[in-house]
This record gives structure tokens, C-alpha cells and sequence, in this order.
């Protein structure tokens, strides 16, 4: 396949990232989301994220302008048919992410591979809904998509053997990152030892053994990360590291995945990290500490 | 004996069709945004009107295809048949240490240009699709390649070196290379066959300054010292390249302003030179325009420009024990009478003297820009790298029939 369009449902902070990775690297992307108003503000969003680029000298405005000309807002699936390949961003909510499949399983040719960016559900669920499962395949990217040179490839029960190869090859040739192949279980291998040190490090705050700060400085400085646990989950979202906890404690039945009490009640709270302006620290509207 | 020369970028192709009987150019053209459905291809036959078109050219074969089409058109052509041209010569960014001139194409040669990938990761790689591109749309037809480096291979181990930990240099090769070596070239032979002065006996500073910026002391014929190193980036200040700069101002700057390694090569490349300094181009002749307007942002980006420039002329007299001819060549120094003035202007110590009424003549030929008292030759000399890699791959096949 000559993966010249691609698909990106989704403008959320995985649906930007991945949306202006691929334009970055030459290949037209249609950007999908349900409403005009939800389309145009991830489209505003990537813009702001090409702004920073340029203050840092990472683009010129050239470049940034031909980057935006690739990134085409698309509210209605339809359009996708003419896609060489899908990459679904959606929330980590399984029964949503099956009714898009289910479309686009009808949307797009039965040679198109369709993937998704899950970092926790069941592929083989997932592409359940469709006629054509061969060519269902887990695609997990990591946040700061542009930075992190590292995509879990995952194949569900019944990806073919094809649709790997050449989602590998999409990986490595094509946006030019690092592909580790994993097969299907719950949190894969990233996200699962990700949140158990999130939760490590909520406890560890629950039980009053250090600061926020101090935790973070231990890990970031004494481990070489170059964000703290709480930092990352406030970037990640601590809505979302609730729920792939909650979907591993479910699945494995293991006491380890229980999530941290101090993770709840922060979600109860409405204080879910970077995009709510707090969580365990406090952040402008660009996303930067204050 | 009818032959093409072929420039391949990754998403472009420059071609130009020479009849070696006479040096004369039958036909030139471009293949722009290969690889997108919209390929431009310009096509302009010697003597008869442009063409323009546009079509989808997915790769560089196709591209190449493309070009011998309009070669052997009826209506733009300027062959009867592609069987005409019988052989292809090859830009090549990077030659590393294995090309000291230019090579006949074989399957060693062509795994030797591929392992230079490293070195060269943005221009060697799409020279190898042109010549793979040519090959398959003229099976059996010689093929030349011709290198940017070649040129200063010649350069002395203490001028190539780094004084930097010496491993460096055995596991990745860090050392200089130069670049514009073709035109370097060029443009030296010129000079000597001008002033009809053999070029053994010739201490020549060659500046080939365009949009890229390098410098050649040339001594016998043969590169001494450039002024581009392991990348493009060294030397001279340039459109958006920075030159010289002390290398812990990298690190310096990485670290408060925390830059990734991508971030700061592209700040060094694309976001420095006379772009930063003047803040609005990185144009020549914005800047000019600019200083005559009286805008300070334009004056300092072309006043450290010139003085770095001539630095260098002075640094490469002091290499040479002397100069007796500089030339000035590539889009700046063919045009812009006021960069060459200004130069020229502090260098009367190496007995310099420009005629200000020669400095502003305009011409598409070689010229004399010195007086008859000056000690030392100044000549612009417009550059063609394209004609000596048909030079060069004239004599290379015919050495080998």
C-alpha cells in the first residue's frame, strides 16, 4: 500500500498529536469530529501546538503552513472512503469505538486497514463489529505523539498476518518511529506498568510518605523521567488513568490494579490534570506548569 | 556524443540534455513535487517555446520516463529517439572518502553511495532513486556519477581533522568533507583559462556564495582547505545557516532553553544566518534593499555577512601564503555588485583595488572586476556545475569504451 490519506477520528489530545504527526510527515490527513465546533478546535489546537514549535526553532512558517494544508476537518465518515488507512483516537470507551468501527467497516474498502489508538480495550472486541476483522489493528501511540519515537502494535485474535506487516512496515517506514509488537492484553505493555506506578506514586502520596513535588523530583531526577508520575497522569489525564485501571482491576481480578483512593476522589473532584488546569499541580491554558 | 545530466532531490528532478560535440544545451527542464498527483514538469527545448505540465508522478522513475517523453515529443522534442543519448551523469551529495572524482556507475559504486546514507541522510538517498530511475528507462546506457565532495579530497589530513577525540573519526568518519566542489571546480579552471594563466602556478580563493555559502582556497588546481565541514552548516553565515558559531553555544542553548537534538539542528539550519539576524529574509536582496532603506535589522545581517566573508578570504591568504585570484560565483556573488564591493573594499592590505564601473556591470560571462593595478585578480565567474559533470561523464565513458 502507497499510504498517501490517512484517517484520524478524533480531536482530542491523541487526535491532534497523531493528525499533525502525519501531516508533518507529508501524508494528507482527514481529521474527523462530530461537529463543526469540536473540529475546529482541535484544528485550533494544532495550530497553537505548531506555534510553540516555532518559538522553539523546531519548524520554520513555511513549514508550519504546509502542515496545517495536509490536516483536512471532516465531520461526516463518508469522506473516509477514499482513505488509505484509519486510525480511530476516540475516547476508551468500548461500545462507542465499536459503533465507529462498525461504519467505517462499511465506509472504507475491505483492503483499508482500520486501527485503533486504544491503550486498554480488547481488540478482538472491537472488531467484532465489523465484517472484515483481518484488518482491525491496535495502533497506541504515545503522548507527545511528535516526541515519543515508540508505537505498540497490536494484534487482536483475528488481525492477519498482512495487516501486521503492513501497519509495521506504516510504523517504521512511513511516520518513521520505533514499533514494538504486542499481543492482545489488557493495558498492553506500556500503559499497564505506566499506571501501576501512577498508582504506586498515588499511594505513596495518600499515605503522606512525601510531597507531590517530592515524588515527582525523586522519580524525574533519580530515574531519568522526564516527567514525575503525577505530572505524567496530569497529563494523561486522570479521568483516563481511572478507567484503564478500573479496566485492568476488572480484567486481571488482581489487587494491584485497584485504583488509588486519592485518584477518585481528585476525578470526583472535576480536578483531572493538565486540561482541567489542575490536578496535582497547576498549569496555563498552553499546558505549562505555573 | 548526446547525454544527460540529472539532479535528484527526493521530491524533485533537474535535467539538462547536452550535445558534447560542442558543449551546447539541446534541451533543460525540471520535475517538481514527485510523489503527489499534481508533478510539475517544465520542459525548455533550446530555441523553441517552454512547456508546462502537470500530472501525477508518484515516483522517480516514472519522473525520468516523463522527461525522455518530452525529449523525444514531436512538437518540444529535441531527439528522434531516447537510443540518442548514450549516457547519464549524476549529482551525488556525498562522496565520503571512497570518491575522489567522479565515478562510472557500478553495483559497488552504488553500495558505496548507499552506505554514506548516514552521512548525507536528506540528499543521497534520493540520488540513488535517479539513478536506479535511469537505469530502468535506459537499460545499457553508461552512467556517471559526480560528487559534491570529490573535489576536496585533496584536502591534507591536518585540514580535514577535528581536534576532537580521534575514535570519533574512526567510528563515524567525523571529519571535513566541504560541499559545492563541483562548482569550486569550475570556476577555478575558468579562472585560469581567463587570465590564460596555468592553474599549477595559481593561489585561488574561490566563494561560491548563494542561498548556501562556501569557500575554496584552491592552490595548483586542487582544494586545499573549505569552508564547509561534516555538514553544510560551517563556515560562512548563509541564508538561514548560522556558520561558525562556538560549539558550546549548541549545548548552552539546548540546555536553557531546553531543545530536543531535532530542535536545534533545525534552529542552527533553517532559523539562523541572515534570517535571524535581519528578522524578515534571508534573501541577498531583501537585505540590500533593506540597508538602502536604512532599516538597522538589514545593515548588522549584511554587515556581519560581509565580515565574515572576508575573514575567510583573509584566513585562506594566510593558508596559501598568498592569493592571486579571487572569485566570486553562485546567486550572490554572481549579482550582488555590493556584497563583492564591500568585501573587496578592506582587503586593499593583500593588495585588492576593484574598479566600482567593472563591479557593476551585469553579465552572464566570466568578468574581470579588478583593476590593472591590483595586486591581486578579482573575477565573477558564473557557475556550471552542470556542464563539468557533463565533462566528467564524457571523459569517464569514453575512457572506458
Amino acid at each position: 500500500m502507497n499510504f498517501k490519506k490517512i484517517g484520524v477520528i478524533g480531536g482530542g489530545t491523541m487526535g491532534q498529536g497523531i493528525a499533525e504527526m502525519l501531516a508533518a510527515k507529508g501524508l494528507d490527513v482527514l481529521l474527523v469530529e462530530e461537529t463543526t465546533d469540536k473540529l475546529n478546535h482541535a484544528y485550533s489546537m494544532i495550530e497553537t501546538s505548531l506555534d510553540k514549535q516555532l518559538e522553539k526553532w523546531a519548524i520554520t512558517k513555511a513549514e508550519k503552513k504546509l502542515i496545517l494544508s495536509k490536516i483536512h476537518k471532516v465531520t461526516h465518515f463518508a469522506e473516509l472512503g477514499t482513505c488509505d488507512m484509519v486510525i480511530e483516537t476516540i475516547s476508551e470507551d468500548l461500545d462507542a469505538k465499536r459503533q465507529v468501527f462498525k461504519q467505517l467497516d462499511q465506509v472504507c474498502p475491505s483492503n483499508i486497514i482500520l486501527a485503533s489508538n486504544t491503550s486498554t480495550l480488547s481488540l478482538t472486541e472491537i472488531a467484532g463489529s465489523t465484517k472484515y476483522p483481518e484488518r482491525v489493528i491496535g495502533m497506541h501511540f504515545i503522548y507527545p505523539v511528535a516526541k515519543i519515537n515508540l508505537v505498540e502494535i497490536i494484534r487482536g485474535l483475528k488481525t492477519s498476518e498482512a495487516t501486521f506487516e503492513e501497519t509495521k512496515h506504516f510504523v517504521e517506514e512511513v511516520v518513521d518511529k520505533h514499533g514494538i509488537m504486542v499481543y492482545e492484553s489488557p493495558g498492553f505493555v506500556t500503559s499497564r506498568i505506566i499506571c501501576l506506578m501512577i498508582n504506586e506514586a498515588l499511594h505513596v502520596l495518600g499515605e503522606g510518605v512525601a510531597s507531590a513535588e517530592d515524588i515527582d523530583d525523586a522519580m524525574r531526577i533519580g530515574y531519568q523521567f522526564q516527567y514525575g508520575p503525577l505530572e505524567m497522569a496530569d497529563r494523561f489525564g486522570l479521568d483516563s488513568i481511572l478507567a484503564a485501571l478500573e479496566r485492568m482491576f476488572r480484567e486481571f481480578g488482581e489487587l494491584k490494579y485497584r485504583p488509588s483512593f486519592v485518584l477518585k476522589k481528585m476525578v470526583r473532584a472535576g480536578s483531572l490534570g493538565v486540561k482541567t488546569g489542575e490536578g496535582f499541580f497547576k498549569y496555563n491554558k498552553d499546558g505549562d506548569r505555573v | 556524443m548526446k547525454l544527460l545530466v540529472i539532479n535528484a532531490g527526493s521530491s524533485s528532478l533537474k535535467y539538462q540534455l547536452y550535445d558534447m560535440t560542442d558543449e551546447s544545451v539541446l534541451a533543460k527542464g525540471l520535475v517538481e513535487r514527485i510523489g503527489m498527483d499534481s508533478s510539475i514538469l517544465t520542459h525548455k527545448p533550446t530555441g523553441k517555446e517552454e512547456v508546462t505540465e502537470v500530472s501525477e508522478i508518484l515516483e522517480h522513475t516514472t519522473a525520468i520516463r516523463k522527461v525522455l517523453e518530452k525529449l523525444t515529443d514531436k512538437e518540444h522534442g529535441v531527439l528522434e529517439s531516447v537510443e540518442e543519448i548514450q549516457a547519464v551523469g549524476h549529482r551525488v551529495v556525498h562522496g565520503g572518502e571512497a570518491f575522489k572524482g567522479s565515478a562510472l556507475v557500478t553495483s559497488e559504486v552504488k553500495a558505496e553511495i548507499r552506505r554514506l546514507f548516514d552521512l548525507a541522510p536528506l540528499h543521497n538517498p534520493p540520488a540513488i532513486l535517479g539513478i536506479n530511475a535511469a537505469e530502468k528507462n535506459m537499460p545499457g546506457v553508461p552512467q556517471v556519477v559526480a560528487f559534491d565532495t570529490a573535489f576536496h579530497q585533496t584536502m591534507e589530513e591536518k585540514v580535514y581533522l577535528y581536534p576532537i577525540p580521534k575514535v570519533l573519526y574512526k567510528k563515524h568518519r567525523v571529519r571535513r568533507y566541504g560541499a559545492h566542489g563541483t562548482s569550486h571546480q569550475y570556476v577555478s579552471k575558468v579562472a585560469a583559462d581567463y587570465l590564460n594563466r596555468p592553474i599549477e602556478d595559481l593561489k585561488i580563493i574561490t566563494c561560491h556564495i548563494g542561498n548556501g555559502a562556501s569557500m575554496t582556497a584552491v592552490q595548483g588546481g586542487v582544494s586545499t582547505d573549505t569552508s564547509m565541514g561534516l555538514t553544510p552548516l560551517e563556515g560562512l553565515m548563509m541564508g538561514t545557516r548560522s556558520g561558525d558559531l562556538d560549539p558550546a553555544v549548541v549545548t548552552f542553548v539546548m540546555n536553557k532553553e531546553e531543545l530536543s537534538l531535532s530542535e536545534a539542528n533545525s534552529m542552527l539550519n533553517k532559523h539562523s544566518g541572515l534570517l535571524a539576524i535581519s528578522g524578515s529574509s534571508s534573501d541577498m536582496r531583501d537585505i540590500t534593499d533593506g540597508m538602502a532603506e536604512g532599516d538597522p535589522n538589514s545593515t548588522l545581517a549584511f554587515e556581519m555577512y560581509e565580515y565574515r566573508l572576508r575573514k575567510y578570504i583573509g584566513s585562506y591568504a594566510a593558508a596559501m601564503n598568498g592569493v592571486d585570484v579571487i572569485v566570486f560565483t553562485a546567486g550572490v556573488g554572481e549579482n550582488s555588485a555590493i556584497v563583492r564591493e564591500k568585501v573587496c573594499e578592506n582587503l586593499t592590505y593583500l593588495g585588492v583595488e576593484i574598479d566600482p564601473e567593472l563591479n557593476k556591470v551585469r553579465s552572464g560571462d566570466p568578468r574581470r572586476i579588478s583593476t590593472p593595478n591590483s595586486k591581486v585578480e578579482v573575477l565573477v565567474i558564473p557557475t556550471n556545475e552542470e556542464l563539468m559533470i557533463a565533462r566528467d561523464t564524457y571523459r569517464i565513458v569514453q575512457e572506458n569504451q
